[in-house]
Parts: C-alpha cells; structure tokens; sequence
C-alpha cells in the first residue's frame, strides 16, 4: 500500500522532470501521451492503495512513512512523511483520476498549440504537487504542496504567455495565493514554537492544551491559506481572472482539485478548528457569503467560463460551510462529486470553445444544441448536477450540507436560509447559461464558425473524458445517500467525527425544499432566457454592482497595490537616490572642498614650506619646554 | 587540506600572471583550477565528520607568538557549506568570463584565482588578522575587477565601493587590535568573549557594509550595475557570505551581550532593508537592479536569521546564505547573458523572450521560482527555519518577513513577465538566440545544485550547527 | 674629561644650523639651498658627536656616519635634479618653480 502510494506520488513528477529535459526530443503528441500516461499511472497506483486500504480494519488504516528528513535544525525535524489514511486516499482518487481524464482530455483540446510539450510537463507537475498536498503528513510539506500547487496554477493560467491578460491574471492568482501562503506560514511559525512539531498527529494531539489565543491564531491563520487557495471571501478576485487559462487548466485546477485544497485543509485540520469555535463560526460564515455573493454575480456574467468560475466559487462556499459547522463526511462528498460535474461543465464548455475557434463570449453563441447533440446532453447532466436535482450526483451532497447545517443550531437557520437562497440562485444562473448557450436557433455567428470535432484523437479524447465524467455526475452520488446509508461517512470515520448529524426529517424536509427551489430557478432562467416570457429586471444600479463584482478588484487596488507601489516610488525617488545614493556623493564633495582648502596652503614657493617646517618644529620645541 | 584549498587557487593565479599563456590557454587553466578546487571541496567534504560541531581538519603555525598571533584555519560544518557554495559559484563566475571572453585574459583570470583563494581562506581563518588579511586581500581583486573590466560607469561605483568598504574595513581594524590585545590572543577559537559594545559596533559596521545592511548599501546598486556579470554574481553571491561569516564567527560569538543588547537594532534595520529592498526592486528598471535590490533583501533576512539567536534562525540563515549564493549567481549570468543578446537590461525594452527559446525560458522561471522561495525551494526552506526562529523574538519580525515574502513573488514575477512575456520588446528580435550549450554547461550545473537542495536541504540545515558554536 | 665643556660644542652646533636654516630660507638658488642644507646637517652630526662624547657612548657617532651617509645620497639626487632642470634650460630660481602650488 505504501509503495503504491508513493509511485502515485513519483509518476507525475518524472513525467513532468522527463518532457522538460527531452526538450524536442520528444514529440508533442508524446509528450502528452507521457503525462496521461503517467497520471494514468498514479489512478492505477491510488486505487491500489485504495483496495489494499479497504481490506484492512477500520482503526488500521492510517499507515505512515517517512522518506528522508526534509528539513531539521536544532530540535526541530520535518520529514518527507506521507499520511496515507481514508481521508488522503479519497482525496488521491479524485485528484489522479479527474486529472488522468482531464490531462488525457488535453491531447485533443491542446492539440497543434506550439508548446504543447511546455503544457503537458506543466499539468503533470500540478498533478504532483496536488497528491503531495493530500498524501503528506505534516504542516511543512502540505505547504510545500500548497506552494507548488499555486505555482503550477500561476505557469497554466499564463501558458498563453503573449497575452497581456493571461500574464496579469498569472501574477494576480499568485500573488494572492502567497498572501495565504504567508498567513499560513504564520500558523505553522506558532504552532512550532507552542508544540514544537509541524506533524499532523502530534501537532493535533497537543492544540488542545494551548491557550485559547493561540488556538484561534492557528485557525485563524490555516483559515487565511484555505480562503486564499480556495478562492473564498475575502481572497477570491483572482479565480474569475484565471479563466484566462486554456480550459482543461480551468476544469483540473481551478475546479475539481486545487481550489477545493482549502476544504480538505479545514477537514484535516479538524482538530484545530474544532478547538477554535470563533474561526469555525468564521469559516462557514465566510463560505455561505461567497456562496451568496458568487451566486449572485454569477447571474451577470456573460463569459462562458467565467460562469463556470463563479459556480465553482460558490460550490466550494457550500463545503467551507459544511466544514464550517462540522458536518465534514458531506463536505467532502461535496467535494468529490463537485470534482465530478465541474469537471464535466468545463470540459464540456471546452468542446464548445473549441468548436467555435477560441470563442468564450456566450453573446455570440447560441442554438449549438442541435450542433453539437451529445455535448449537449453531457452539459445538461453537468448543469442539472449542479443544480442539485435528483437523480444527479449534485443533490445527495449539497442536500446533506444543508440538512447539516439546520441541525447544527445556533445561527444555523440563517446559514440554511441563505444556502437555500443560493440553491435557487445556482439553478437560476447555471440555466441561464444553458438556456442562452443551447437553445433558440444558432447565431450567426456560430453558424459561421461551427466546427464539430471529428472521429480523430482530438474528438476521440475529449469524448472519454467527457462521457466518463457524464456517468459520474450521475452515478457518483449514489455513493451515498444520507438519509438511507451513509458509507462516506463511515469510511471516514477513523480521521474526521462528524459534530452535527441531521434527523431523518431534516433530510427529507431540506431535500423537497431545494429540489423545488432548484425546479423554481430553473423555471424561471426558462421563461426569462428561453420563452422570454418574463423581462429580465433593469435595476441599473444593481447591475453594475454585480457586473462590477461588489468593487472588490478596485478596492483591493486603491487600498493594497496603490499604496504599496507609491511607497515605492516614493523610497526609490526621496529615499534610495537622494540619501542613500546622495550621502556617498555628499561625502565625495566634502572631501573635495576641504582639500581645496587646505590646498591654499600649498604656495609652492620652498621657502614657505621651510619656514612652516621649522616653525613647526620650534613650536614644538617650546611645547616640550613648556610641558617640561 | 583546509591549507591546499587556499594555496591551489593563489598558485593557480601566479601560474596564470607569470607565464605568457594566449588567451584560451590562460581562461582555460583558471576553469581547470577553479574546478580542480570544486573536486578538492568535495574531497574536504568526504573527509570531513558532519556530525560533529566542532572544528574540523585545523591547521595552525605560530607567527607572531608575542601577540598571540597564529596562523590558524580549520572548518566548521557551517563555514564549509559557506566556503562549497564560494568555490562553486567562482567556477561558474570563471567559466562564464571564460565563456564571455574578457580584455587581457592573463590579469583577469589571475585576479579571479586570487580572490577564490582569498575567499576561501576568510570562510576558514580562526585568527582574526589572518581574517583581517584575508578579507582585505579578497576586496583588492574586486576593486580591480569591478574598476577596470566594467561598464561605463565603473570609476564612480568603485570609488562608491572603496569609501564604504574601506570605512568599514578601519572601523574592523581598530576593533581587531583592540579585542586581541584585550584577550592576549587573536586567535578566535582561544579567545574569550567580551562585553564591549564598541568593538561590537567596529565589527557590525564592517560586515553590515558588506552584507549590505540597511542603509549602508549605497555602493551596491552601482557595483552591481556596473560591473561584469559574473563579478556582480561574485559580490552579491559570496562577498556579502563573508559578512555572514564575520557576523556569526565574530560578532555574535564573540560578542554575546552586546549582541543580544543590540539585537533589536540590528533586527529592525534588518527588517527595514527586507521591506525597503523588496519595495525598491519592485520599482527598479532594469534586470539587475531587481536582482541587486532582491540581494538587498535577502540578506537582509539571512541577518535576521543570525541574529533570532535560535538553533532555527541559525541554520535557516546558513541554508539561505547557500541557496542565495547560487540563485543569484545564476540570474546575474542570466541577466548578463541576456543584456548580451538584447545590448540592454531595460525592463521596458525587453519582453516576449519565452517564445521560442525555451531553454533561457525554463532556466529563467526555475531561478526566478527558487528566487521568490515558492514552498519547496531551498531558498523557501531557509527562509521558513530563519522566520520561524524569530518567532521566538517576536511575533512581529516573522510577520513582517512573511509580508516581505509576498512582495518576493511580486518583484520576481514582474522579472520574469518582463524578460518571458507579453509582446516582444523592442529590443527582442532575431537575433536574440536561445541559451548556448556553453551557457547550459554553467548554468544547468548551479540550477541542478538547487533542486538537489530543495529536494534536500536538510542537507546544510541539519548538518551546520551553526548554533552550536554560541554554547 | 678633556677639551672645551659640551655647552661650547652645542653653541657651535647651533650656530651651524642657524646660519644653514637662514641659508635655505633666503637663498633662491638651488644650489645654494643644498650647500645650507648640507650645513644643517652638519651641525646637527656636531651635537650628535659632541653629546656623544659626553656620554662616552658610541652610539651618537655611529649616528652621525648614517646622517653623513644619508647626506651623501641626497646630495647626489639634489645635483643629479639640479643638473636635469640646467639641461632643459629651466631657471635655477626656486621661487619660479612653484608647480606644486595646490
């Protein structure tokens, strides 16, 4: 088991090590057929470990195994240690098996790009740094994979590197994901000089005894890189903008696996959350905003794949708040069916965007249901999963998020109504984006630039990854249903104890009420979208707050970068040059000025200087009888 | 050995001053020494107890017995991944001039010899004049090299480079004479500590003008703008180690309560130059400026490190010290090699470089990466050991370093877009090629050495006991 | 002891020096100006000799052959400059040589 598990961990990164030093040695096609076929590798490897897994008892599960010492000075060790327990192994399946469809997916889609292999060595790199991320077992090389994570997202949102967009977006998605690097960063700072340890059992083991400040620094601190990396309030302005990557990046990364990093860290981390109420109260809080917030400028988008972002944002906001309140077995089979229809939404979308030459403009789409038939129906089961309808794999995660989250008390009931208003929200804008991109006659524009992918590779691989994904949209929540049995849960008992547990009732009540909520947003993307029956609202003002997504880029702008920059300017013009470049210059000057006036003193007659020698000598002549 | 290792390299340079080699023969012997020197490194290394935290493989003559002067040199685990990290990024910086080819070939190689060897014998000296002699005879090459083989404005950044240094260095020398005639001895290792705060500020002035320290870095930007590419690797990557050298070797352990008196100040404007140079080299205009400024703040944080007065910060700094030799050699030959092609280093007049010459591509953004410590460096892990050590001085230090952390990735990223990315500037045409093998040959060696370290850099970390020496 | 009291010998001395210091002092041929040099000098190695004798050591008169030494080569170099400025037909006037006026 552990040997498998450290091959799944290996084979993405020799891919990626290989196709950078063959350089044009090897193919373009090649190198995609390595990184697919190596990625495929680590699937084959995880759910042999998966297997081996299962066959143990439930208590023996959890198998640790340190490589080598990654890091140590004076009493403090960090191992390269992998954690291989129910929870990792979850999170391995999903990552190396929606990555091996999505990077296979990638050969058609990238297929004829001029750097290709540049792509492929990239992708396999992600899908390392994203296993070393879920299969570690301490803080220090989670944030490793955490940092590798957002690097390999930074090289792939600006792979198309000419544009200026692309670029920017780049930078911007690091940038803020190093703001929760150092937050996190800070986290582990305590936590090493309070425990002295960074490895996941003893740190938890011992959050307890800390004090309670201390405890809620290290949430706090834990919570800052999961909202960086998962794109949640306040740190989320940078996901939109990663659109501007090709779109099996936008599928793999910045939907099924690296943004949902910060929900598996909240649930790893159980144990210090759970010992800082404050901060799990903050993380749903946070996740039910963003749901809120994505949801609502979600309606206004009219880039195709900027929709897409805004759900994803939005669905991870649904886990953060199951996170949030406990309910973690439904966080993460949240998770894992997300992976599944987001993937299936963008790769999806992917074909269309390939079908039209590159076009993400949902304006200028439309009718492309009887174009591209079988997309369609893989797109539909996408949006129907997301919108949490039965019998889609959407509706038995989100339904126990929200049945969780009235059974957690407290201010729960306001967290349950703004999650049910987010159902509605969800269905409202994902049909939207159906309503306008499918149905009605096509465009003109489509008419014209319609290219339906034949039966070659390029059709053939993006017809497996999305099919595949299609049936798990379906069948993958069938895996649980917690009203009737709950293996999820139980398989995750060893790691994560679920705090809040939902009657019956509860369940059944929630799941009524959204499925009817979600046929309402439906009905009504239908008649405003499809059958116009009902005018879409003007309400300008509003509008532009959404279009303008609530002002955060400019806010963030005049407050962060603004003042950073001018500072600056403002060093490197009054400080850096005129004092620190000055002062040399100014000691230069003065030493010039003061041997111009002493040069006065050099007459060059020979008699000065004599009678100043012996003047000299005879004042000292008199000093020494004086003193004498 | 420890002698040979210093020896090899002064021979290597009057072989190459004395007999009248061509121009080939003279760059190849001075590579042949300086790798020659890397495999004696090496050898020191096998031969070498690294887990032991003492000092190693002594040598030591009496010279002047009634001062208590000696000649004394031997290896703590930390000096010999300091002097490793040297005798590695001269070779590079030799091979590079090799490559570059310099005007009168004889007196350059030989003065590149010279100061390998004299940077070599600072990293082991254990007498403070024979650091004295050894520090001062390491900056006579680099006034020469830096005043005569640089770019237009070499006069005034050397002479910027001599008042400060040499200011230094006296402030150093009084302090030395005081100390050793105090203690009877100058021998380090027979020495006792002192209380004098005076002495302390003579040898912190000295060092933090060579690190550079906040605001004593005036000569920097100019020298390292000024200079060959290679000599600017060489200040920035292993002249500013000597700092770190005398720091730890001296100033902290010899000099203990002052240094815990004056450890606010010294981190506070450590502090200062990490913001103040990360802030700066995100607004510089040119490749080396950014580099110059990120120097500035590195070393900055390697300060930090020495100073956090713990087994981390320690050893993190000696881990940085290393990563940030390499790294930053790495990208002065890169910057160099790139000014080459494009006959500038204008950021502005740069850009689009990614396209078609994936190799410079590749090796830029790896160096760059390693640069901004992305988790999983080498550079990342020293500054993680260094930042969380002084947590133990104060919360605030380790926020500010991880805030400095995030201006790291905006000023590397605004590097590597404006060399790689976007439209091609005006300057990248044709003609820009992609790296030469013979580029490779330098540069994939230094990239491979910091893989090998992010992949392990407990390595250093684990093996320095730099903390060991303040017990 | 024999002969004058040292104070005679130091009197001569000093003699010697002055009229050698106003020699370099007013003179303006360079000539000239060595000559009184080479008087200074000179009463300087009486006292030294005269001190010398007093003390009965030898360490004054071993001093004194050094400053005759030292005089005899810088005398040479004075002639030998002297010579030089007369070939390149230069005044021999050192108040007209003022080129290290600052």
């Amino acid at each position: 088991m552990i040997t498998a598990a450290w091959i799944a961990l290996a084979a993405p990164l020799a891919a990626a090590v290989a196709i950078t030093l063959a350089g044009t040695s090897i193919s373009r096609r090649g190198a995609g057929y390595l990184a697919t076929g190596a990625v495929g590798a680590s699937f084959v490897a995880a759910a042999v470990a998966f297997v081996a897994m299962w066959g143990r008892d439930a208590e023996e599960r959890a198998v640790l195994s340190t490589g080598w010492t990654w890091l140590s000075a004076g009493d403090f060790s960090v191992g390269v240690t992998l954690l291989i327990d129910p929870l990792s192994a979850m999170e391995m399946l999903i990552v190396s098996g929606v990555g091996a469809l999505i990077v296979g997916y990638s050969l058609g889609y990238m297929d004829g790009e001029r750097e290709e292999r540049r792509f492929f060595a990239y992708m396999a790199l992600f899908v390392f740094s994203m296993l070393l991320l879920v299969m570690t077992g301490n803080f220090l090389l989670l944030l490793v994979g955490w940092g590798l994570v957002g690097l390999s997202s930074y090289l792939l949102i600006g792979f198309w590197h000419e544009r200026p967009t692309a670029v920017a977006a780049a930078k911007k998605a690091f940038v803020m994901n190093a703001v929760g690097d150092a937050t996190m960063a800070l986290a582990l700072f305590l936590l090493i000089w309070k425990t002295g340890t960074l490895d996941f059992g003893t740190a938890f083991a011992r959050v307890d005894d800390l004090s309670p400040t201390v405890q809620t620094l290290i949430a706090l601190g834990l919570l800052g890189g999961a909202v960086a990396k998962s794109a949640q309030l306040p740190l989320h302005t940078w996901l939109p903008d990663a659109m501007e990557g090709p779109t099996p990046v936008s599928a793999l990364i910045h939907a099924a696996t690296m943004v949902t990093a910060g929900v598996y860290l909240v649930v790893r981390a159980h144990a210090v959350f759970e010992a800082a109420p404050e901060v799990q109260a903050l993380t749903a809080w946070l996740g039910a905003a963003t749901l809120l917030l994505a949801g609502l400028v979600a309606l206004v988008q009219t880039n195709v794949k900027r929709v897409i972002a805004y759900s994803t944002m939005s669905q991870i906001g649904y886990m953060f708040l199951a996170a949030g309140i406990g309910a973690y077995a439904s966080s993460m089979f949240h998770l894992m069916t997300h992976a599944f229809f987001k993937a299936l939404l963008f790769l999806a979308a992917g074909i269309v965007i390939h079908a039209l030459a590159g076009e993400e403009d949902m304006r200028r789409m439309g009718g492309l249901r009887r174009l591209l038939p079988r997309t369609w129906w893989a797109f539909l089961i996408g949006a129907l999963a997301l919108s949490g309808l039965p019998p889609f794999a959407g509706f038995f995660s989100k339904d126990s998020i929200l049945a969780a989250t009235w059974a957690s008390g407290g201010d729960g009931l306001a967290l349950y109504a703004i999650a049910l208003a987010g159902v509605f929200l969800t269905a409202l804008y994902t049909f939207r984006m159906v309503f306008i991109v499918w149905g009605g006659e096509p465009s003109a524009f489509v008419r014209e630039h319609v290219h339906v992918p034949g039966r070659d590779l390029v059709g053939i691989s993006m017809a497996i990854a999305v099919g595949t994904l299609a049936v798990l949209a379906v069948v993958g929540g069938w895996v649980q249903w917690a009203i009737l049995y709950t293996p999820v849960e139980t398989w995750l008992h060893p790691v994560v104890e679920d705090l809040v547990r939902p009657t019956v009732a509860e369940d059944v009540i929630t799941s009524v009420l959204a499925s009817l909520l979600s046929l309402a947003g439906i009905w009504l993307a239908w008649a405003m979208y499809s059958a116009k029956r009902v005018r879409v609202p003007e309400a300008p003002a509003l509008r532009s707050l959404l279009e303008r997504k609530f002002w955060f880029d400019e806010a963030y702008d005049a407050v962060f970068y603004r003042p950073a920059a001018a500072l600056a300017r403002v060093w490197t013009r009054w400080v850096e040059e005129p004092l620190i470049g000055g002062s040399i210059a100014g000691v230069a000057l003065g030493t010039r000025e003061l041997g111009r006036g002493v040069a006065a003193a050099q007459t060059g007659f020979l008699r000065t200087y004599v009678l100043a020698i012996a003047a000299g000598a005879a004042l000292l002549f008199l000093v020494y009888l004086a003193a004498r | 050995m420890t002698t040979a290792l210093i020896l090899l390299p002064l021979g290597g340079a009057l072989l190459v001053w004395l007999l009248p080699w061509s121009r080939f023969w003279a760059g190849s012997v001075a590579v042949l020494v300086a790798l020659v020197e890397v495999g004696l490194w090496v050898q020191v290394v096998l031969g070498f107890d690294l887990s032991d935290p003492g000092l190693q493989l002594e040598q030591r003559q009496e010279w002047f017995s009634d001062l208590g002067v000696s000649y004394h040199v031997g290896f703590y685990a930390w000096s010999l991944w300091l002097a490793g990290a040297a005798v590695v990024v001269m070779a590079a910086a030799t091979a590079y001039a090799f490559w570059a080819g310099r005007e009168r070939p004889r007196a350059y190689f030989g003065l590149m010899l010279f100061l390998t060897g004299a940077i070599v014998g600072v990293f082991v000296a254990q007498d403070l004049l024979v650091f004295y002699a050894f520090f001062e005879a390491m900056l006579i090459p680099l006034y020469v090299l830096v005043g005569v083989w640089g770019g237009a404005g070499r006069v005034g950044a050397t002479l910027k480079f001599v008042i400060y240094t040499m200011a230094g260095s006296l402030l150093m020398l009084a302090a030395i004479v005081v100390f050793g005639l105090q203690q009877g001895t100058f021998d380090l290792v027979e020495s006792g500590t002192s209380g004098s705060t005076w002495l302390f500020l003579g040898f912190l002035a000295a060092f933090a003008v060579k690190a550079p320290l906040f605001p004593l870095h005036g000569w920097l930007p100019d020298a390292y703008r000024e200079s060959s590419p290679e000599v600017a690797a060489v200040l920035s990557g292993i002249v500013s180690k000597a700092a770190v050298f005398g720091l730890l070797r001296i100033a902290i352990a010899k000099f203990p309560e002052p240094a815990s008196d004056l450890r606010v100040l010294v981190l506070a404007l450590a502090a200062a130059g990490l913001v103040y140079g990360s802030l700066v080299a995100f607004r510089a205009p040119d490749l080396r400026g950014i580099v110059a400024y990120s120097s500035l703040a590195q070393m900055s944080l390697i300060t930090i490190g020495l100073f956090s007065g713990t087994a981390l910060g320690l050893d993190g700094a000696i881990l940085l010290s290393v990563s940030h030799a390499l790294v930053s050699t790495t990208l002065f030959l890169l910057a160099g090699g790139i000014e080459r092609r494009a006959d500038t280093g204008e950021l502005a007049l740069l850009g689009g470089m990614a396209r078609g010459r994936p190799a410079l591509a590749t090796v830029l953004l790896t160096a760059g990466m390693v640069a901004l410590a992305v988790p999983g460096s080498s550079a990342f892990a020293g500054e993680f050991l260094i930042l969380a050590g002084v947590f133990d001085v104060g919360w605030w230090w380790s926020a500010i370093g991880a805030g400095a952390i995030v201006l790291a990735a905006m000023y590397v990223l605004r590097l590597i877009s404006a060399v790689l990315h976007d439209a091609p500037g005006p300057r990248t045409n044709e003609a820009v090629l992609d790296l030469r093998p013979a580029e490779l040959g330098i540069l994939l060696p230094l990239l491979g050495l910091l893989v090998v370290l992010s992949f392990w850099p407990d390595a250093i970390s684990g093996h320095s006991f730099a903390f060991e020496l303040l017990q | 002891m024999l002969g004058p009291e040292i104070a005679w010998y130091l009197s001569v001395a000093a003699f010697l020096f002055g009229i050698g210091s106003l020699g370099v002092l007013v003179r303006r041929s360079p000539l000239i100006v060595l000559l009184s040099l080479e008087i200074m000098l000179n009463g300087a190695n009486l006292a030294l000799i005269g001190c010398s004798r007093l003390y009965g050591g030898g360490d004054g008169q071993i001093f004194a052959l050094a400053v005759m030494a030292v005089a005899a080569s810088e005398v040479v170099v004075g002639l030998g400059l002297i010579v030089a400025m007369a070939r390149r037909g230069l005044a021999l006037d050192v108040d007209r040589l003022t080129t290290l006026r600052g």
